[in-house]
């Protein structure tokens, strides 16, 4: 069953405060975040988060595309490599 | 750091009775794996033209040049085939290949060596660089312009602009 539409998205209120700050300050820096149960909203879009996955935190540059989504979706908890092979790495 | 040769799949075992094999594909888009031959054993050994013939559960079946039996299919189970770099197309504007990043110097901004790129991650929100340093210890960096300024392939290292911790 989905989330009640009149609550709104459900956002840690310390991630909020976080992500305010580090907006004002305007400097290139990996907040730190430890809630992956957190909605990605659309103020959080251009900066970038250190999501924890257990174990350390996995940088997550927040883009349009993710907005509704939750921050721990994107840092997961188990690793697998796989092979080099072809894959390519863009820098954005 | 530009290796000569990547290791694009492996050899899972044979396929039906007439020489074909079971093919694992590593590449991104499995069948590609044909238009990289000649592949090579990891020795560099012997190499072999690929025609894939069809999908199977679990990878590609695929008929080598010069295997002929079930046998000599049997007998390459196992096998890691390599291909050519030169083979690989030339990569878009800041496009690298994992293989040639990984394993680059990292340094600052201010020329202090922080380590090598020990492998390269994506879990939806853009690409990773994880640098590992003497110590052992792994720095995750997002692979944008802010952070990676500067990726010197003839050079072989990688200047980064590590991000400022977020105040509490």
């Amino acid at each position: 069953m989905s989330r009640s539409v009149w609550k709104g998205p459900f956002v840690d209120a310390y991630v909020l405060k976080k992500a305010e700050k580090a907006r004002d300050s305007g400097r290139n820096e990996v907040i730190k975040i430890w809630s992956r149960r957190s909605t990605i909203l659309p103020q959080f879009v251009g900066l970038t988060f250190g999501v924890y996955n257990g174990k350390k935190h996995i940088p997550v540059n927040v883009s349009e595309d993710m907005i509704g989504q939750k921050f721990g979706e994107y840092s997961p908890t188990r690793t697998y490599y796989g092979h080099a092979a072809d894959k390519k790495a863009k820098r954005k | 750091m530009s290796t000569d040769r990547i290791c694009v799949g492996a050899i899972a075992g044979a396929f039906g009775v007439r020489g074909e094999v079971r093919l694992k594909s590593f590449c991104t888009e499995p069948g590609a794996i044909a238009d990289y031959a000649p592949l090579w054993t990891e020795d560099g050994a012997r190499s072999f033209g690929v025609t894939l013939t069809r999908t199977v559960p679990n990878g590609l079946a695929a008929r080598l040049s010069g295997i002929t039996t079930r046998e000599a299919a049997e007998a390459l189970r196992g096998t890691r085939l390599y291909a050519d770099r030169e083979k690989l197309p030339p990569p878009g504007e800041d496009e690298f290949y994992h293989a040639d990043l990984l394993g680059l110097d990292v340094l600052d901004t201010g020329g202090t060596p922080l380590g090598r790129v020990a492998a390269i991650q994506n879990h939806g929100a853009g690409d990773i660089l994880e640098v590992r340093g003497a110590a052992g210890g792994a720095l995750l960096l997002p692979f944008t312009r802010a952070c990676v300024p500067t990726v010197d392939l003839t050079a072989g290292r990688v200047i980064v602009d590590p991000p400022e911790e977020a105040a509490p």
